[in-house]
C-alpha cells in the first residue's frame, strides 16, 4: 500500500467534492444509523459483529464527507464523529471497502432509506484508487488487462491454440467439417466475448457456447485483439483504468462491425460494460449490447435452437449473480431456459433480487488476503444450496463459478457447478 | 407577539429556508446523466420505490424488525403531527375539545414508541456501535418537542415555543435533514433500478 500524503488526501476527496448529479450527495446525507440492514448482509449474517454493518461503511465515508465539507464537520466534528483522512482511517476504509463488502446491492433493497450503499461502497473505492490505496492483488488484475488485453495474461498465441483445438472438437463433436470458432471476421451480427477464466481454466464452456451459435446457425466471431469480458477496473474503482478497458473493447465492435456485442456469463463483466462502460465513455452505444442469457432464451423462445429437456434427470438449482440479477435485471431469461432445458429445477430461498451474494463478488476472488472471510460469507450460500437437495447448481457467471466451486469442496456440497450455457449445451438437439 | 413565539416563527423560518435551498440544490444537481440505454421503465420504478418498495412486506429492515418498524413509524407519524399542531399554533387555528384528547393519547404513544428507540440505541450494541452524538441529540429534541406538544395541548406554556425553536435550529445541523434527503434517496433508487429493469419486480 502505498504511503498516505498531503497530496493523495487532497486527491481523494476531490471524490467528495466535486457532484455529478444529486446521487452522491443525497447518498451522503441520508443514513440515520437505524442499523436495519444488518440482517441483509452476508458479512453481518456470518461474523455478527457490528462491524460489518453496513450502515458502517455509509457512515465511514459521510464522516469523512461531513468533517471536510459541512459546517458540522469543520466547527463541531465531535457531534457527527467526522473523521479525517489518517493513517488508521485509511486503513479501516480499505479493509471495509475491499475487505468486507462484495458490492451486491442487497442492503440497497432492505434500506429504511433506500440508500445505494454499494455505490457508496465503490465512491469509497474511487477515493483510495485516487490516493493509491488500492490492494495490490486486485490491482495486479487490472495490470494485466492494462498491459496484455486480458486479465489473465494469456498471450494472443496461447489463445488461438486453445480456440483452434476447442473448433476441432466442435467439428468433431458435430460431425462437421465447416463447424467454426469464427476470429476476427467482421462484418458479423454478434461478437462474442469471453471470461479469461474460460480459455485457461473451463474451455468448455467455450465449447458449449459454441455449439449453441452452431445450432441457431448464427454469424459470429471471438475477437483474439479484445475478449475479455471483464473490467476490474469497475471494482478497484479507477475510473480512468476502467475506462481504457472498456474503450477497447467498445473499439472492437466498431473495428469489426458488429451488429451486436454480447456479453459472456459474467456478472460484473457485463454490468461493466453494459451500464457503466457508456457513462465511463460518455456516449450511447450505437450498437446493443446483451448477455448470453437473453440470447440463449431468445434462441429458445424463437425456435432457433431446439432442446430436450428430458435428457438432464439430476435435480438443479439456480444461484442469481448479484451484478446480473439485482444489478442488472436479468430475472426471467435464465429461468425461462431451464424450465426449457431440465427435467426437475427447484429455486433456492431466497431467491432472484433477494437473492445472497456466493462471496465471490466485489472483486473478493482476486484479494487473496480476504480469502477466510469470503470463504466464511459463503457458508450461508452453501447452505441455500444444500437445503434444496440439487445435484447440479447452475450459474451464469464465471466469477460465481469459481467461488462456487471453492465452496462446493470446501463445504463438501457435492454438486456440480455449471454456467447456462453448458447445461443448454447439454439439452441441444442438432438436426 | 411574545419572545418566545417571536424567536419560534424566526427559527422556523430558518428552517424552511434550509430545506428550500437544500431541496433547491437536490434539484438543480439533477439525476444521473446516465448514457447506457434504458432496459426498464423508470417512471414506473420511481413510483414503486415510493409504494410498493417501501412495504413492510418486501422489506427486511420491516419484516425482521416489526416492533422496531411499527415503532419508527409511529414515532414519524407523530413527529408530523405535532409539526402540523405547531403551523395551526402559528396560524392561531385552534383544535376543538374532541381532538385533544386523542391525540394527545397518540403523541404519548407516538413519544414512547420514540423512547423506546433511544433505548435500544444505548444499549444495543450494533446500534451503539454506529450512533454518534448527533443520533442521540436528534432523538431526544424530537421526543421532547413531541412531550411538550402534548402538554400544550392543555396548558400554554413558553417552553413549548423554545423547544420548538430548538427543534427548527438543529433540522439544518444534524442528522434530522433526512426528513428532506430521504425522498431524493427513494427518487434515486427508483432511477437505479428502473434504468436497469429491476423494478417494478418481475415475478
Amino acid at each position: 500500500m502505498a504511503e498516505l500524503t498531503e497530496k493523495n488526501i487532497n486527491k481523494g476527496l476531490t471524490i467528495l467534492e466535486n457532484f455529478k448529479d444529486s446521487k452522491l450527495l443525497t447518498n451522503l446525507n441520508s443514513c440515520v444509523h437505524c442499523g436495519l440492514c444488518a440482517e441483509s448482509c452476508v458479512y453481518y449474517l456470518t461474523f455478527k459483529e457490528p462491524y460489518f454493518v453496513p450502515a458502517k461503511k455509509v457512515d465511514l465515508i459521510s464522516s469523512i464527507y461531513k468533517r471536510y465539507f459541512t459546517f458540522i464537520g469543520k466547527y463541531v466534528p465531535f457531534l457527527a464523529n467526522t473523521k479525517e483522512i489518517n493513517d488508521e482511517t485509511a486503513k479501516e476504509m480499505v479493509d471495509l471497502f475491499f475487505g468486507a463488502c462484495t458490492m451486491c446491492g442487497r442492503c440497497n433493497l432492505h434500506c429504511s432509506i433506500g440508500i445505494d450503499i454499494a455505490y457508496l461502497v465503490r465512491t469509497g473505492r474511487m477515493m483510495l484508487a485516487q490516493m493509491n490505496l488500492i490492494p495490490a492483488s486486485i490491482q495486479s488484475t487490472v495490470d494485466s488487462s492494462i498491459k496484455t488485453g486480458n486479465n489473465m495474461g494469456i498471450t494472443t498465441e496461447e489463445f488461438v491454440d486453445t480456440i483452434k483445438w476447442l473448433e476441432d472438437e466442435l467439428q468433431d463433436e458435430m460431425n462437421d467439417k465447416h463447424a467454426r470458432i469464427p476470429l476476427n471476421d467482421s462484418n458479423v451480427n454478434i461478437l462474442y466475448t469471453l471470461n479469461p477464466r474460460e480459455p485457461k481454466f473451463f474451455p468448455l464452456s467455450i465449447s458449449a457456447m459454441a455449439k449453441i451459435f452452431y445450432a441457431a446457425k448464427e454469424s459470429w466471431t471471438i475477437s483474439t485483439k479484445m475478449y475479455d469480458v471483464t473490467n476490474y477496473g469497475f471494482f478497484t474503482g479507477n475510473v480512468d483504468e476502467a475506462t481504457v478497458i472498456s474503450k477497447r473493447l467498445y473499439e472492437e465492435v466498431i473495428n469489426l462491425d458488429a451488429k451486436e456485442l454480447i456479453l459472456a456469463e459474467c456478472g460484473h463483466g457485463s454490468r461493466a460494460f453494459r451500464w457503466e462502460a457508456p457513462n465511463y465513455l460518455k456516449k450511447e452505444f450505437d450498437f446493443d449490447s446483451n448477455t448470453s442469457v437473453e440470447l440463449i432464451a431468445e434462441y429458445i423462445k424463437t425456435g432457433r435452437i431446439k432442446v430436450d429437456k428430458t435428457k438432464l434427470k439430476l435435480r438443479v438449482t439456480l444461484h442469481d449473480p448479484c451484478n446480473l440479477v439485482r444489478n442488472g435485471g436479468i430475472l426471467k431469461e435464465q429461468r425461462y431456459i431451464l424450465d426449457q432445458v431440465v427435467s426437475e429445477f427447484v429455486e433456492m430461498t431466497p431467491h432472484g433480487i433477494d437473492n445472497y451474494c456466493c462471496g465471490g463478488g466485489g472483486g473478493q476472488l482476486a484479494m487473496s488476503e480476504y480469502n477466510e472471510r469470503r470463504m466464511k460469507i459463503g457458508e450461508r450460500k452453501a447452505e441455500q444450496i444444500r437445503n434444496t437437495n440439487a445435484k447440479i447448481v447452475v450459474t451464469p457467471c464465471h466469477n460465481c463459478v469459481d467461488q462456487l466451486m471453492q465452496l462446493n469442496s470446501f463445504y463438501k456440497l457435492n454438486v456440480q457447478i455449471k454456467t447456462l450455457a453448458e447445461i443448454v449445451a447439454d439439452a441441444i438437439i442438432i438436426d | 407577539m411574545s419572545w418566545f413565539i417571536l424567536i419560534s416563527k424566526i427559527s422556523f423560518a430558518l428552517c424552511f429556508a434550509f430545506c428550500i435551498y437544500t431541496l433547491f440544490r437536490i434539484i438543480s444537481l439533477g439525476k444521473p446523466k446516465d448514457y447506457a440505454k434504458t432496459k426498464g421503465d423508470i417512471n414506473s420504478s420511481i413510483k414503486y420505490s415510493y409504494t410498493g418498495g417501501m412495504s413492510p412486506v418486501k422489506k427486511e429492515s420491516a419484516y425482521l424488525h416489526l416492533p422496531t418498524y411499527i415503532a419508527g413509524i409511529l414515532y414519524h407519524l407523530g413527529t408530523f403531527l405535532s409539526l402540523i399542531l405547531f403551523f395551526l399554533n402559528v396560524l392561531g387555528i385552534n383544535l376543538t375539545n374532541y381532538l385533544i384528547i386523542p391525540i394527545a393519547v397518540f403523541l404519548i404513544i407516538s413519544g414512547i414508541c420514540g423512547v423506546s428507540i433511544l433505548i435500544k440505541r444505548i444499549f444495543k450494541s450494533e446500534l451503539n456501535s454506529l450512533s454518534n452524538v448527533d443520533d442521540y441529540i436528534s432523538n431526544v429534541i424530537v421526543n421532547v418537542f413531541q412531550f411538550v406538544t402534548i402538554y400544550y395541548l392543555f396548558y400554554l406554556t413558553p417552553t413549548y415555543f423554545v423547544i420548538s425553536a430548538v427543534l427548527f435550529l438543529y433540522l439544518p445541523i444534524g442528522k434530522l435533514k433526512h426528513a428532506i434527503y430521504f425522498f431524493a434517496a427513494r427518487f434515486h433508487l427508483g432511477f437505479f433500478y428502473g434504468k436497469r429493469g429491476v423494478w417494478p419486480p418481475q415475478n
